[in-house]
Parts: structure tokens; C-alpha cells; sequence
């Protein structure tokens, strides 16, 4: 009688087991957003119609934030004509104080609730880092539960909210973005991209860096150079050029491929292919001296070659090929070391890491004020260049 | 496999059952914890000095049970210090025990609610999870590490797979300079490299249970090396993955550094929620640990049948594992149970010994 009313008792707790997933949420009923888009705070051409009709809250709009939800109703269940029409994502801003905030006014404007598990793309752009630290910027996304710390976050020059359009039907600019970084197979203008998580240990140091740059044209966008975010205030200073960034990728030794094109006489190009690229940054202590040697090396081939004679007579030679690209080298990397140290005067090229690891107790000395230091410090190169074949052609 | 009725268990099980009771929810805030302490890289040399540390600590409780065969703490303790005495010794042994459960299970339910059921309440997550565990210790040691030797395989090929799957975030640099700051940060972080081992107290009552007593050292020993070798590791990846920065800030740095990439094309692309999911089972594993030590403790302490001590200590660590407010309370009393295991070894495990040795001198002598 006992085991009778002992089972009698399990089973009904049994069936607290059952009721299973307490906070279940159908996903045809969420409005997942794939893309985030930060500018300065200024009233959405929409919200000022709101705003007209007295539809608003206490607010100094700080902030404008534009979401990118991909909807899951129109995709694959729709016909194919409905998809020609619609893009299949819809864009929404809203500006004010805190990013949650916005968020959650989105909820009185939209019928779902928006959530940021498959966020893959934060856009910044360089106005709102002008006038905002990044740092506060960032905060809320960096606390989220929702929102990975596995997203990318880019800067953009001009509006960042023009990154999320695009005029591909079908394409989810979030997503082209995403894919676009795939490309660091082929060039090293891109960066190494700058997750959550790698932002959050980047704000924490208070050390400069760099972040992706976007640029936008006719509803395209391209991954040009790098905005330097100063470590000490944690706002934009500026941004760095293509080759630059090419140059700094390379110091950072987080490149593997990319060209290097000499000009030479009024028509003649010789365009060298990276096949490996490496450096090697030694830090030398002097006393109160604090200088850099950068060893770049490379191995790659001569792979196209624009001449003005004919080509019977240009055979190539080595050394002397070697010498111009070499040349070319010394001025790209030159250059753009000098405009870190005079223009912007940070180091965002990861000397100070060089450093930190080789001298430590130097590097407690100096690291409060490391930019200014750096900015002071002499940074010499050399330079290894080895081709190691003409492509097809065979040259002596 | 055949039911054993007798309440012993193997060598290997008794490994296992070491080691699910120390390896828990230490694994996903122990990064933080010894960073934040020492400011450097060099968290693995304090897990690498702190297990130093924990294995003599484990030797010492070993040796203590030895030379009582069959008996807990519980039962030998009064024949060293006398019956009062010892009763207060235990009673604090047992609410140490029930403070620990009720740690392990909030840690689980808030690791839950924060990352994968938003909405739910605290207690839907805390009441099965005790629920089971109640039929899981009313089996009795003997069921507890087999369901132990089920899920370990399980929990730690998981944790592999994601850790190693991390590495294409690791970056040597993270870990340098190695002693960049010499040898004294590592002591500021030796503190939390110990405390990550709280709850290997369960050694003075599973060697009563071993079939092979004589084994007890190796088993033990080698219950205690599998955590810390996994800390050792957990040290070195994430910290390797994440840097120091990221580290400091980070509620759950193992999680976030699991949730810093997505594998795309594997058959799942985020690791965190298999990890997670499995990670639960282990917590389970450590709540029922200390449940069961606390029940055998009171019901040995006080000769009661040991069935309805666990029913009725149900509530007890249900409170236990409410009482704390936020999450700030919750490292609170993580922080305080760690002090607890180090004042319970130094006030309780130390002392017996000695005045245990002490007195076969004197018999010796005298007799």
C-alpha cells in the first residue's frame, strides 16, 4: 500500500517534468536582427513625423541606432515573385539616450519582438565616435546575454546606416559584409576582424587600435582602410588609408596576402604577389630609449609585368626587380609609420604589446602615457624579398 | 552491469566521484577569479602551485580515514575528540555540505536563466534539479557514482571538443610575458587557485565506502589531478584566447569565450549551448555530492535512518540555494565557502590528525 502511494506521488511529480520549455518562443514570432547601425543621434525621417504628432518621450538624442531584421516569413516560404519585389530585410532606426532604450521603443512600432542572438555586424559610425567614447557607446552591447560576443564591429565613414542598404535583391547587406571579410585570403587590406570580445579587452587596456572601415558609394560598400579609435579618450581621431592598413597588417604580421605594384618610368608596372608575408618587431631598451626594429619579410612572384618596349627584349632581372619593389616597400611602410607617429600619434600597430612582452618592467613605466612615447621612439626596417618565380614565364 | 546492494564502490569510482564533486561551476568563473587577483597572464602557474598544494591536503585526509577502515568522519571523529566535541565538528562539516549544494544548484539555475531560459522562474529551474537529485542520493553511494561514471565521459568530451574547437582564437601573446611581474602576483592569485578545489572534503567520508581501502591514496590523488589538470587547461585556453583585459570583465569568461566564435558548417554552429547543456549535468553531479554527504552526516551523527534525513533536508537546500539575492551574493558566498573549506581543513582535518597520532603515541607508550 506504501509503493502504491509512493508511485502515486512520483508520477504526479513526474508531471512537473513535463511541462518542459518554460520559456519557449517560436522563432516565426521573433524579429531577429542581423545588423546593427550606430549614427548621431538625429530624429529618423520617420520619428519626425511621430514627433509632429506629439508621439514622443524625454529624450536629447544622443543616439541613432538602426536595426537590420532579416524576417523569417518572407524567406523560402514566399514565391519567388513576391522575393524579386520585397528586400528581404527590413531596416529600422529610432534615436535616443541607451541603446536598449531605442530597442525598446522599437517594440511599440513593430508587432515582434526584436532579439539579438544572430547579431553578426555592428556598424559605428566615425561622427558618433567623434563626439561619443567608444566605450559608451559599446556598453550595452557588451553586457547584452543576446547578443554574441562572436559579432563584428566595423567603423564607418559617412553614415553607417547606409551600410545596412543594398541594392541586390536577395542579399542581406549584414550578411555581405560578414562575407566580405572571407576576402582576407586575398588581401590584407582587410584587417583581422574586431569581435565583441576583442573590443571589450581594447576598451578595458585603454590602448588605441584600429577598426575596419567602411565606405559606402551608389548602395555599395567597400572595406577601406582603418578608423583609429585613441585609446586615452576613446574616440576617433581619423582613419588610415588603404596601403596603410596593408603596412600595419603586415608589422602586426596578421596578413597573408595582398600586391605590391611598382610604378616605373611613365608606363611601366610590375606588380609583386604576396605569398607569405611575416615580421618580426624587436623592441630595444636604451636607457630611457625606447626603439623598434621591424623585420619584414616575404616570398611571392612577379606576376604581372606592363612594358614599354617589346616584350622580347624585357627580361626581367631579378635583382634589380627586387631592388624597385623592395623601394616601394620601404616607402609604403615608412609612410605610414610616420603618420601614426606625427599625425595621429598612437600606436595601433602593436608595438606596445612587442614591448609589454620583451620588457615588462619598461612597460609598466610607460604605459599611461604609451602613444606620446611611441610617438617619440625610432622605428627602423629591413626588409627580405625573395621571388620565387615569374609565373609562367620563365625569366633569368 | 549487476546491482550491487552492498555500499561500496570500485577505485574508479571512486576517482570519478571525486572529481564530479569538485569539478562544477568553479570551471566557468575560475579565470576571472585568479586574473582579476593577479593582474598578469600567469594564471596557470598559481593552478599550477595551487594543485601542488592540494595534493598533500589530500594525502593528509586520506591518511586521517585510513586508520579508521570502513568508518566516515562522521563515526570516527568522536573517537578522537569525544562525543560533544566531534558533534559540533560534524554539525559544521554538515552545514558547509548544505551551503555547497545549495551554491552548485543557484549556479546552475543562474547560469540557466541568464543564457538560455530568459523567462523562467528561479524556483522551476532549482526544484527539479533538486527533485532528482533527492532520487538520485536516496539510492545511496553506490548509485550516485554510477550515474557519475555515466556523465563524466560525457561532460569532459564536451568540454574538450569546445576548448579545442577555441583554440582558433588563441594567440600565444595573450599568455606573455610569462612573470612579466615577477613571483608576487602569483601568491594574490594562489588564494583563488586553491579555493577552485572546495568540496574535496567529500575524501573524508568516500574512503569509508572504497571496496579496496588500500587504494584510497591513488584514487584520491588521482580524483583530484583530473580537475586540476582541466583548470590548468581552462587557464591556459581562455586566457590564451580571450587576453587578460577580456578575462577581468567577463562574468562567465569560459562561456564567453566559447561564445566569441561561431563554427560555421559544423553540425552546430555555436558550441556555448551543447556546452552548456552539458555543463548542467555536471553541476547536478556536484549538487549531489554535497546533498548526499549532509544527509550520511546527519543520519550517522544522529542514528537516523538516512531516507527521510534527505526528504526532510529537501527544503533545507532549496533555502540554501534561494537565500542569496544577486549575483554579487552568489560570488559572495562562493568566496565564503572557499574561506570555509580552507578554516574546515586547518581547524578539523589538521587537528584530528594530530591528536589521533598523538594519542597511539601515548598508547603506545603506555600500553
Amino acid at each position: 500500500m506504501a509503493r502504491c502511494i509512493r508511485m502515486l506521488l512520483l508520477s504526479c511529480l513526474m508531471t512537473l517534468l513535463l511541462t518542459s520549455c518554460w520559456s519557449s518562443q517560436e522563432i516565426e514570432n521573433l524579429a531577429l536582427y542581423s545588423g546593427l547601425a550606430l549614427d548621431v543621434g538625429e530624429p529618423a525621417p520617420i520619428e519626425k513625423e511621430f514627433e509632429a504628432k506629439g508621439a514622443t518621450y524625454p529624450k536629447q538624442n544622443k543616439v541613432m541606432a538602426t536595426v537590420q531584421i532579416v524576417p523569417v516569413k518572407t524567406i523560402g516560404t514566399n514565391s519567388q515573385k513576391q522575393q524579386d519585389q520585397k528586400k528581404p530585410y527590413i531596416n529600422i532606426s529610432g534615436s535616443g539616450d541607451s541603446i536598449l532604450e531605442i530597442f525598446r521603443q522599437f517594440s511599440i512600432r513593430l508587432d515582434q519582438p526584436i532579439i539579438g542572438h544572430h547579431l553578426k555586424v555592428i556598424v559605428v559610425s566615425a561622427e558618433l565616435l567623434k563626439q561619443q567614447p567608444i566605450g559608451n557607446v559599446m556598453d550595452f552591447l557588451l553586457r547584452d546575454n543576446d547578443i554574441r560576443p562572436s559579432t563584428m564591429v566595423f567603423v564607418s565613414q559617412g553614415s553607417a546606416k547606409a551600410t545596412m542598404e543594398s541594392n541586390i535583391a536577395s542579399e542581406v547587406p549584414s550578411f555581405h559584409i560578414m562575407g566580405m571579410l572571407r576576402n582576407r585570403s586575398r588581401t590584407s587590406k582587410v584587417l583581422k576582424p574586431v569581435t565583441l570580445s576583442r573590443l571589450d579587452s581594447l576598451i578595458y587596456s585603454e590602448r588605441s587600435f584600429m577598426l575596419q572601415n567602411l565606405v559606402t558609394g551608389g548602395e555599395e560598400v567597400e572595406l577601406s582602410g582603418a578608423g583609429i579609435i585613441k585609446g586615452s579618450s576613446g574616440k576617433w581621431i581619423g582613419t588610415l588609408n588603404q596601403t596603410d592598413t596593408q603596412c600595419l597588417a603586415w608589422i602586426r604580421n596578421e596578413g597573408t596576402a595582398g600586391t605590391i605594384k611598382v610604378n616605373e618610368g611613365n608606363n611601366n608596372v610590375i606588380t609583386y604577389e604576396l605569398e607569405d608575408m611575416k615580421s618580426k618587431v624587436t623592441p630595444k631598451v636604451d636607457g630611457d630609449d625606447i626603439s623598434f626594429h621591424v623585420e619584414l619579410s616575404t616570398e611571392g612572384r612577379i606576376i604581372e609585368v606592363w612594358n614599354d618596349q617589346a616584350p622580347s627584349s624585357s627580361h626581367l632581372n631579378e635583382e634589380e626587380v627586387s631592388q624597385l619593389i623592395k623601394k616601394q616597400l620601404k616607402d609604403m611602410t615608412e609612410e605610414s609609420i610616420r603618420k601614426l607617429q606625427k599625425k595621429y600619434q598612437t600606436d595601433v600597430a602593436g608595438f606596445g604589446n612587442r614591448l609589454a612582452i620583451k620588457y615588462p618592467s619598461v612597460w609598466r613605466k610607460v604605459k599611461d602615457r604609451w602613444d606620446e612615447v611611441f610617438s617619440d621612439s625610432e622605428v627602423t626596417f629591413s626588409y627580405e624579398l625573395q621571388i620565387t618565380d615569374f609565373g609562367s614565364f620563365i625569366e633569368d | 552491469m549487476f546491482t550491487r546492494t552492498d555500499d561500496k564502490i570500485t577505485t574508479s569510482q571512486a576517482v570519478v566521484f571525486l572529481t564530479n564533486t569538485v569539478l562544477g561551476a568553479g570551471i566557468l568563473t575560475m579565470p576571472r577569479s585568479i586574473t582579476k587577483a593577479m593582474q598578469t597572464p600567469d594564471a596557470w602557474i598559481a593552478i599550477l602551485l595551487g594543485g601542488l598544494l592540494i595534493m598533500p591536503v589530500i594525502l593528509i585526509m586520506v591518511k586521517l580515514c585510513q586508520q579508521f577502515p570502513g568508518q566516515t568522519i562522521f563515526q570516527f571523529s568522536g573517537r578522537i575528540i569525544g562525543h560533544i566535541p566531534a558533534k559540533l565538528v560534524c554539525l559544521l562539516l554538515i552545514f558547509y555540505f548544505l551551503v555547497i549544494g545549495g551554491f552548485e544548484i543557484r549556479v546552475l539555475a543562474e547560469v540557466t536563466l541568464f543564457f538560455l531560459l530568459e523567462s523562467t522562474p528561479m524556483w522551476a529551474i532549482v526544484l527539479p534539479f533538486i527533485w532528482a537529485g533527492t532520487y538520485l542520493v536516496s539510492g545511496g553511494i553506490n548509485a550516485i557514482a554510477r550515474v557519475y561514471q555515466v556523465v563524466f565521459p560525457i561532460t569532459i568530451f564536451v568540454l574538450l571538443l569546445s576548448y579545442g574547437v577555441s583554440l582558433r582564437l588563441f594567440d600565444i601573446n595573450h599568455l606573455r610575458p610569462v612573470l612579466g611581474e615577477g613571483f608576487l602576483p602569483i601568491f594574490a592569485g594562489l588564494k583563488s587557485s586553491i579555493l577552485i578545489y572546495a568540496g574535496c572534503e567529500v575524501v573524508l567520508t568516500i574512503v569509508a565506502f572504497m571496496q579496496h581501502p588500500g587504494q584510497a591514496v591513488k584514487a584520491m590523488l588521482g580524483g583530484i589531478a583530473i580537475p586540476f589538470g582541466l583548470y590548468l587547461l581552462t587557464a591556459i585556453v581562455v586566457i590564451g584566447g580571450l587576453s587578460i583585459d577580456t578575462v577581468i570583465t567577463s562574468t562567465w569568461p569560459t562561456l564567453d569565450l566559447i561564445r566569441s566564435f561561431e563554427v560555421t558548417g559544423f553540425f552546430v554552429e555555436r558550441l556555448e549551448f551543447p556546452l552548456m547543456v552539458i555543463w548542467l549535468m555536471q553541476m547536478f553531479c556536484n549538487f549531489c555530492s554535497f546533498f548526499y554527504q549532509a544527509s550520511l552526516g546527519i543520519s550517522q551523527l544522529f542514528k537516523l535512518s538516512i531516507q527521510p534525513v534527505i526528504f526532510a533536508l529537501v527544503p533545507v537546500i532549496f533555502l540554501s540555494a534561494m537565500a542569496a539575492k544577486s549575483i554579487q551574493d552568489i560570488f559572495a558566498v562562493g568566496d565564503a565557502i572557499g574561506m570555509m573549506s580552507i578554516g574546515l581543513f586547518l581547524l578539523v582535518t589538521v587537528p584530528l590528525l594530530l591528536i589521533w597520532l598523538l594519542r597511539k603515541k601515548g598508547d603506545q607508550i603506555h600500553g
